[in-house]
């Protein structure tokens, strides 16, 4: 073991330092202050790590609340089902509805990729979909990218 | 009477053992494991970003045959939370608590309590954080919050790990008498933070929040992790080194104690601002907006302080070595929260969000401030731990440069891609035009975490070559060069 040996430290604080400290708290204190009254947009993903914006629930929810009509609209505000549509939660084991479980059997990795994006023909027809919408095509065009951030954060929703 | 000696009667050459002993262990063996990670960590990195730029090529989808539904998945959604949590938790995490240990008795003039404790939480951490990013790549195994994917019996494990570490550092600190020098101030609240915050983090698994609640919570938790750990940590390090490899008394203990208390309240305030959401009133998330920007005041002290630390021994920098990691570490440090500042204002936030923009400053504040802080600590630790000297090799510049270039090279390519993509997008361009737009600028962002994983895979090569063919060296603590009258040889004053 070394021999213990403080680190010196030399006394005092510049005057610089204060001015610093007042300038940048003044900068923000003057932020604050113009922007007291509004309204926040939805969470859009946690500045730190949310980069991609393809990684975080935030990112998910941004593009579930963002396609036209918004998931929300039909599956209802938390996803738990409303009406006819059905819950979006438990579908780590598979679908809850008969109309995909063939779809499930034929693509157990992707069928939910498959049936959001819904231009592979297989799961195209508007009588099976139900009204639900292709959103791998036009007017939402996501991309297989996006639609696997969709996917990983509904497979969350216990 | 003399007999000669048979070879029988020899006495047992010296082995040595595979670990070293203590007292610096924890210390060598946390940032053996951490480099590790680093290597890891760049790479996954680079693979993700490749992915990025060519999204069908390199997408592999695997079905495993352990159970019904077990399909592993390596996709840019999986591979960059991977690259985030083994930088953050494997890298920079283990590099710290390597830090702890060795730094936290050479300040307190004691002994570490308790080796075996820092081991075993050596060993519970980083089988949290493996498994924990091994069950990133697992369709639906894992959350899909920033930094807090894993599931709950991972960061429960992770959670006894930090609590060992805690226990480490606060009965070696508690046990020192007089005054305590700043560096075990910042380590103790930022290990103290990022305890409260693992807890934190299970919460949502425990109580039902609600979807929206739960992402505010998690959002507040990543923010955090950042200011109070990332930061915290690699100041607590760099107050340490540069001092002490300066031969300098710190410059100003009086900036010192002030960046520290500014630092202390402006990063949980900052972390306030993260919380963009409907259910979180206007004004208080302007707030934290301000708190980011006032967070550039304590950050800027403590650059200050320490660059001020150097003065009469610029020379030292020119040469590949402790004092120049920390020099390009104070560099990065400086830059991070001036690009943070200008990103949580509300007008860029819009601009920026969902793109690859905040990955840009997640890569200056941890693969350029931490990362050459820990560069910095493991040039001067390792020789110390293992008695051995860096070989006199090209390595040293390689970790320097391909690290450097590498990390400006992808932090700049992903704020252009950033600024990009807002762009286009904001003119309602589609997906494809977007991807294809920043095609090549995901591709120079790959380039330069390739070039960041060679300068971590030389630490490796040249940290192998100590252990392995340096020969054995004996290194004194330095003591300072006598000063002015003025000079306070209480630490911490």
């Amino acid at each position: 073991m070394s021999v213990h040996t403080p680190i010196e430290t030399r006394p005092g604080l510049p005057r610089w330092a204060v001015g610093l400290t007042v300038f940048v708290l003044l900068v923000g204190g003057v932020y604050a202050a113009s922007n007291v009254s509004g309204t926040n947009p939805p969470i859009l993903g946690e500045p730190s790590a949310g980069a991609s914006g393809a990684v975080s629930a935030g990112a998910a929810l941004a593009l579930i609340n963002k396609v036209s009509p918004s998931c929300t609209t039909c599956h209802g505000p938390d996803l738990a089902g409303q009406a006819t549509f059905p819950s979006l939660h438990g579908l780590q084991n598979g679908p809850t509805v008969d109309n995909l479980k063939q779809l499930a059997k034929d693509h157990p990795n992707d069928w939910m990729n498959i049936w959001i994006a819904g231009t592979d023909p297989a799961v195209s027809d508007p009588a099976m979909r139900k009204g639900m919408p292709a959103f791998g095509g036009p007017p939402n065009n996501l991309t297989p990218d996006q639609i696997e951030t969709i996917v990983r954060y509904l497979l969350t929703l216990k | 009477m003399t007999r000669k000696l048979r070879p029988y009667d020899e006495p047992p050459k010296a082995r040595r053992s595979l670990l070293p002993t203590a007292p610096d262990s924890a210390a060598t063996l946390f940032l053996a494991v951490a480099i590790l990670w680093l290597v890891a960590a760049t790479g996954i990195g680079a693979l993700a970003q490749m992915q990025r730029a060519f999204p069908d090529l390199l997408k592999a989808s695997l079905q495993v045959p352990l159970g019904p539904g077990i399909t592993l998945l390596v996709t840019p959604a999986t591979t960059t939370p991977a690259f985030v949590d083994a930088l953050i938790f494997g890298w920079l995490s283990n590099a710290a608590f390597a830090a702890v240990c060795f730094i936290t008795p050479r300040l307190t003039g004691t002994r570490l309590a308790t080796d075996r404790m820092a081991t075993f939480s050596l060993l519970a951490w980083n089988a949290a954080i493996a498994g924990g990013v091994a069950l990133l790549y697992v369709k639906g195994a894992s959350g899909t919050a920033a930094l807090a994917e894993f599931p709950l019996p991972v960061k429960g494990l992770a959670l006894v790990g930090l609590l060992g570490v805690n226990a480490v550092f606060w009965r070696t600190a508690l046990m020192a008498r007089g005054d305590r020098y700043i560096s075990l101030f910042y380590f103790g609240i930022a290990l103290l933070a990022l305890l409260g915050l693992m807890a934190l983090s299970t919460v949502p698994a425990v109580i039902s929040l609600g979807a929206t609640n739960d992402q505010v919570l998690y959002a507040f938790y990543a923010r955090a992790v950042a200011t109070y750990w990332v930061l915290g940590a690699s100041l607590a390090t760099l107050y340490y080194l540069v001092p002490r490899v300066a031969r300098n008394p710190l410059y100003s203990g009086g900036l010192a104690w002030l960046g520290f208390v500014g630092w202390l309240g402006f990063a949980g305030l900052s972390a306030i601002g993260a919380l963009v959401d409907p259910s979180v009133p206007y004004a208080v998330t302007s707030l934290g907006t301000a708190g980011t920007l006032w967070l550039l005041a304590p950050t800027f002290l403590a650059v200050a302080n320490l660059l001020g630390t150097i003065r009469g021994r610029w020379s030292l920098i020119l040469s590949t070595g402790t004092l120049s990691f920390s020099v390009v570490s104070l560099a990065f440090i400086a830059a991070t929260p001036l690009l943070e500042s200008v990103g949580a204002l509300r007008s860029v936030q819009a601009w920026t969000a969902g793109t690859t923009w905040p990955m840009g400053v997640l890569v200056f504040s941890a693969l350029g401030g931490a990362t050459f802080a820990y560069y910095a600590f493991a040039d001067h630790a390792l020789p110390r731990a293992l008695h051995r000297a860096w070989s006199e090799s090209i390595l040293s510049d390689v970790v320097l440069w391909a690290t450097f270039v590498g990390t400006a090279l992808a932090g700049f390519a992903m704020l252009a891609g950033g600024l990009v993509a807002g762009s286009l997008i904001s003119q309602g361009a589609a997906p494809d035009e977007v991807a294809d737009a920043i095609r090549w600028i995901q591709l120079a962002s790959a380039a330069g975490l390739g070039l960041a994983s060679l300068g971590a895979l030389a630490l490796l090569v040249n940290a192998f070559l100590m252990y392995t063919a340096a020969p054995l060296i004996e290194l004194s603590v330095p003591s300072s060069i006598p000063t002015s009258a003025t000079t306070s040889a209480a630490a911490g004053q």
